[in-house]
């Protein structure tokens, strides 16, 4: 049995340290993609410790077969779309706030985050599986249970997301080179 | 890994976040708040007795034969009313009028060629001289 498993047959008695050990090595992660998709810094946090809570509540529901990365995002994107709201914007709308967390996130980087442009570009579930797929590493069987889509459906939105975002770094390279 | 994907990867790398000591001990009391629900604890769901089932059971038989005889039932036979003559009923038309208005074109044209008959023999006779 691997140290995660016995970890999570520990947290699934009724450990909050086992748990918190548990889900150490997936708070920066999660909290990452968080970031990306929450109005503030703050608000990722409180989405973060949501999440946390959350999963540790329903460890129970958690099936074994998933990767436990893939459970928590799961949860994770939940509690982001809960925040949101069906009132709030759109994740791309996010970007001309001066409080936009990602902005703080990357101030320091030279060169554009290709993740801002993403935001802009791309829905809500499909930044997700790009996300998912690109930042994760995750398999697009992993993607579809986390956001509880078909296999297809996943495969085409990846195909559809990488041809806008390479459509845009194309655009971007070809303005670089005209202005110098 | 092209080069989209490794971008991709590396710019997700590039966003420095952080989980700060104070968000730290705020995970950490909210979990030990928290209550995990165990395996066992959910309230198993509500077994019905035998006698429920046959109980519905015979009530859904019961309506649907009443269902039945209600569509099946018809009041006692009425006295047929007399039958009615439709000829007679049928207002009469005026075949006279009729036979006119398609007749009256042909007798005009039979007059008009008896006159032209008429006109002719009477020219070949001055010709013949009788």
């Amino acid at each position: 049995m691997s140290d995660e498993l016995k970890l999570i047959a520990a947290a699934k008695a009724g450990s909050a340290d086992a748990f918190a050990d548990l889900v150490r090595a997936y708070r920066v992660r999660l909290l990452r993609f968080l970031l990306t998709r929450s109005p503030s810094y703050a608000d990722a946090e409180d989405v973060l410790q949501d999440t946390l809570v959350a999963a540790f509540r329903y460890l129970h529901s958690y099936d074994p077969r998933w990767r436990f990365s893939t459970w928590l995002y799961r949860i994770a994107i939940r509690n982001a779309a809960k925040l949101r709201g069906p009132e709030l914007v759109e994740i791309g709308d996010l970007r001309d706030q001066e409080n936009d967390p990602l902005q703080q996130c990357i101030a320091d980087s030279e060169t554009e985050n290709l993740w801002v442009s993403a935001r802009q570009l791309l829905n809500d579930e499909v930044y997700s599986a790009m996300w998912l797929r690109y930042a994760e590493d995750m398999s697009v069987n992993d993607i579809s249970r986390a956001l509880d889509r078909s296999a297809s459906w996943t495969k085409v939105n990846l195909m559809r997301g990488r041809r806008v975002l390479g459509t845009h770094l194309n655009s971007a390279a070809q303005q670089s080179e005209a202005y110098g | 890994m092209d080069k989209l994907a490794k971008q991709l990867h590396d710019d997700a790398q590039r966003i420095d976040a952080s989980v700060s000591d104070e968000l730290e001990r705020r995970i950490e009391a909210s979990l030990r708040a928290a209550t995990p629900e165990l395996e066992g604890s959910r309230p198993a769901p509500v077994t019905r007795p035998p006698l429920f089932w046959w109980a519905s059971t015979i009530t859904g038989v019961a309506a649907a034969v009443a269902v039945i005889a209600i569509a099946n039932w018809r009041a006692p036979d009425q006295p047929a009313a007399p039958p009615v003559n439709i000829v007679a009923a049928m207002p009469s038309l005026d075949l006279n009028a009729e036979t006119a208005m398609l007749t009256g074109p042909l007798q005009q044209e039979l007059d008009r060629l008896q006159s032209d008959l008429k006109k002719a023999e009477e020219k070949v006779k001055q010709e013949i001289g009788l």
